[in-house]
């Protein structure tokens, strides 16, 4: 087998049991409802949804935490439900609401004891721990208490707890969350740069527009339970995620704005939403036409909100399915 | 037996973390344990004066109750020092921690339960260990025969606290419930066995088995019967499986996801 | 006055919707007065005597009755002044016109006189059940009704200093757990006051926990006028040494609050 994932038409429901008054009423819900898809060894993907999408369950079963009402999935030759210890044994996961660092104590305490949950031969995990450390930069805060560090260290130092038994596929759970820029910049490095290096196939969920286009090379949007986009980073972001959104306070009444690529969403008072498309004008043009207009006040760039997207995704035509090797594009250029 | 020694080294590896992580917080560890010893020498105390007065109780003298006293606390000390998740289990369960432990390469019950030690059960552990020693004064065979029983009376309460910590599997409210049920076993498991009888003491060789702590260990070691012993570890492992069997029934349930509402 | 019997009012509301403490409540009072009368049957019949310490085996079971509802519906009083001194709450309520103490006994009191309450009730069902009802005269229900209050303010006094110590010790809960268990103990929660060895009788005679929970038990259950007047007494004149050991210990915290700022 060549793919690190191939699920088959994988289908979750689930019965919400509500309490109305005195009464119990039953609803079947679709969470998942036929999902297809394979991912090749050494991917990196990115998997994408609205809240209550189904990314979570999807990953609970391909995780063997959850079964499945239908359908069938294999991660690296095992069936997640079926052989889960085996298959603990290669995966790696970060999930953002576990933590398997012991709060009270450094992170080196931690990673012996997952030496001896994943009974790693003394001499491998010291190889791979001292190279997760100089890789990760661990070492300034290796014997701290994990309670005094820093969220951008703890995530680090988590992300290399899911390293240290040496996964050949990793499972992360919006890993950037609440992190700062520098700090977010710095994770995904080396989350990509595990993915070049060693091979590691990430399989990675997230909000963040940003994690999307600098951590994977292929994205798939799911929606209501279904996968609704599977295409390459570069193609999806050339089409839907080219745009950016502007809100301009300024101090007086601007003079108007006309820039090619530049549309002005709303309007009122001394306040202005614009949205930018990227590819017909650069962010300086945009950027210095807007301070040249009149005294800037306060100023927000953004990703318009995921929800959007994927609306937007769902509603124009989908891109080419993935597979496709003709284009091979190279995403580092991005800050 | 790769498997048993693989799971024993398992817990030595989580004892020693434990104990570490115990020790960060020094002074609040001691003062747990400390309050543990005079919470439960309270209860020597007041046996003491009862049988000051009260000599004698349906055979029962003031070192019987003495050593029920140990047995209990040891064993209940010692199995919660140790997998002192059986105590918070109904919380781990609805509150989906189960996930976490379903990630690792292990069998999730025995891992679980390793996870945490519980400060205070370190104070009744030792008190039992120091009030049997100082106030028995037993030779070495009774010794023996009491650390092994101590043994049985662990495997006892956890088999007890899983399974009605599983029943957060199936019922909302399984987190009171499992504490009520807890405080009714210990409460019954302090008390002299022969004061009970009739359709009480069938109860408590059963669905709440106190008798396994207060009875079949204590004449154990008054006549030092082997027989007795072998009753005690008897039962201790019949509701160790029968909590085994009811998590797992439960983790069924709670895998094919009709635990409660979908999280996103 | 109408303040503080407002206060007491709404904390009584406010506890009525905890009814689940109710259903806990009763399984415990249920197994543990149930323990309590195998005991003691058990006990009356090895010697052959149907009084033991002056009580009757249903009296003693009634005895026990009280006790447990007192030491059950204890508020954790020193627990809420311990809070509101490392929050510094208390400093802060020295500029409201009512005094710190007298509030924290209305805002407690209601939760306490309800537990009690409830204890009462469920465990008097039990001792019907098991014993039947108790030959109770009109005084010793009198007797009762003076000494109940009066020893919980007494237990309010000492566990209100305890919270007190807060202002300089880091952690109240060790102390508290003492004087808890000390409490049942001492205070003759488990076995009345006279089947103690005689030479301890006399000292927990003396001592407030005696006052707190053995008097009004003794007290309802045999309506002995003797010891209703040394009970009285005594938890009057400790009340009155625990209050002005407050108020000296109180001035003593507040002068510390404001040389410290707060």
């Amino acid at each position: 087998m060549d793919n690190a994932v191939s699920v088959t038409q994988l289908a979750k429901n689930f019965v919400l049991k509500k309490r109305d008054g005195i009464r119990w009423t039953q609803t079947q819900v679709k969470a998942v409802d036929g999902i297809s898809l394979s991912i090749e060894k050494g991917q990196s993907v990115a998997f994408i949804g609205p809240n209550g999408a189904g990314k979570s369950t999807t990953i609970k079963m391909l995780t063997g935490i959850l079964h499945p009402t239908s359908g069938e999935a294999t991660v690296l030759g095992c069936i997640p439900w079926k052989e889960r210890t085996k298959l603990a044994r290669r995966i790696g996961v970060v999930f953002g609401q576990r933590s398997q660092l012991w709060y009270h104590l450094p992170p080196a305490d931690t990673f012996e004891l997952l030496s001896k949950i994943y009974e790693i031969k003394k001499d491998v995990f010291e190889s791979r721990r001292d190279m997760l450390i100089e890789r990760f930069q661990l070492s300034e805060f290796l014997d701290t208490p994990v309670r005094k560090l820093s969220l951008g260290q703890r995530m680090r130092a988590e992300v290399a707890c899911s390293l240290l038994h040496g996964p050949e596929v990793i499972f992360l759970d919006e890993p950037t969350i609440g992190l700062d820029v520098i700090a977010r910049q710095e994770l995904r490095e080396l989350i990509r740069e595990w993915n070049r290096e060693k091979g590691v196939t990430v399989f990675l969920t997230s909000h963040d527009a940003g994690d999307i286009q600098h951590v994977a090379k292929r994205v798939i949007v799911i929606n209501h339970g279904r996968v609704v986009l599977d295409d390459r980073v570069s193609r999806v972001r050339r089409q839907y995620l080219s745009r950016k959104v502007l809100s301009v306070k300024y101090a007086d009444t601007p003079e108007s704005i006309s820039l090619d690529g530049v549309k002005t969403l709303k309007e009122s008072g001394h306040a202005f939403r614009f949205e930018v498309d990227t590819l017909a004008v650069s962010i300086e043009k945009v950027m210095s036409e807007i301070m040249r207009i009149g005294s800037v006040v306060d100023i927000t760039i953004e990703d318009p909100p995921l929800e959007e997207v994927i609306a937007h995704i769902y509603s124009a035509p989908p891109a080419a399915a993935a597979g496709d090797e003709a284009e091979e594009e190279d995403d580092d250029g991005e800050a | 037996m790769n498997g048993l020694t693989s799971y024993l080294k398992l817990a030595a590896a989580y004892i020693k973390i434990n104990f570490k992580s115990l020790l960060a917080y020094r002074g609040a560890f001691i003062s747990q344990m400390v309050a543990m010893f005079i919470n439960d020498f309270v209860w020597i105390a007041f046996w003491c004066l009862f049988f000051t007065r009260f000599p004698v109780v349906k055979g029962w003298g003031v070192n019987d109750v003495i050593t029920l006293w140990a047995i209990a606390a040891s064993g209940f000390g010692l199995a919660h020092m140790f997998m002192g998740n059986a105590l918070t289990l109904p919380g781990i369960i609805m509150r989906g921690e189960l996930d976490s432990w379903l990630l690792y390469p292990r069998a999730v019950l025995p891992h679980l339960l390793l996870g945490r030690s519980s400060a205070s059960s370190w104070g009744d552990a030792l008190f039992g260990i120091v009030v049997y020693v100082i106030f028995v004064k037993p030779d070495l065979p009774h010794l023996l025969l009491f650390l092994a029983l101590i043994c049985s009376v662990a495997v006892l309460f956890v088999g007890f606290s899983v399974f009605t910590g599983s029943l957060a599997f199936f019922m909302g409210s399984a987190d009171s419930v499992s504490v009520q049920l807890r405080i009714a076993m210990i409460t019954f498991s302090t008390y002299p066995s022969p004061i009970f009888q009739g359709f009480v003491k069938i109860l408590l060789f059963t669905l709440l088995p106190a008798m396994f702590v207060s009875h079949l260990p204590v004449s154990a070691l008054r006549n030092m019967s082997m027989l007795d012993a072998f009753y005690s570890f008897a039962g201790a492992f019949c509701v160790l499986f029968a909590g085994i069997l009811m998590f797992y029934l439960g983790l069924r349930r709670y895998e094919s996801g009709n635990l409660m509402e979908m999280r996103g | 006055m109408g303040k503080y019997f407002y206060i007491a009012l709404t904390s009584i509301r406010s506890r009525l919707a905890y009814l689940a403490e109710v259903g806990s409540k009763t399984i415990f009072l249920f197994v543990v007065l149930y323990i309590f009368l195998c005991l003691w049957k058990v006990t009356y019949a090895e010697t052959n005597q149907t009084s033991l310490g002056g009580l009757t085996l249903k009296q003693m079971l009634w005895y026990l009755v009280v006790t447990e509802s007192i030491i059950m519906s204890l508020p954790t009083i020193a627990t809420l002044v311990d809070q509101d001194v490392r929050t510094g709450a208390l400093a802060m309520q020295l500029v409201r016109p009512m005094s710190y103490p007298l509030n924290m006994l209305a805002q407690t009191s209601g939760e306490r006189v309800l537990s009690f309450a409830l204890n009462f009730f469920v465990g008097s069902i039990i001792a019907l059940i098991f014993v039947g009802p108790l030959d109770l005269t009109w005084s010793a229900v009198a007797m009762f009704l003076m000494l109940l209050p009066l020893s919980f303010a007494l237990d309010f006094t000492i566990y209100f200093l305890i919270g007190l110590a807060a202002f300089w010790l880091e952690d109240t809960t060790g102390l508290t757990l003492i004087y808890s268990r000390m409490t049942m103990i001492l205070g003759g929660m488990l076995i009345p006051l006279e089947l103690f060895p005689e030479g301890w009788q006399q000292l927990l005679r003396v001592l407030p926990f005696s006052a707190i929970v053995y008097g009004p038990a003794r007290a309802f259950v045999t309506g002995d006028w003797h010891l209703f007047l040394s009970v009285f007494l005594q938890q009057v004149v400790a009340i009155i040494v625990f209050t002005i050991t407050i108020r000296i210990v109180y001035n003593l915290a507040l002068r510390r609050v404001f040389s410290h700022g707060g």
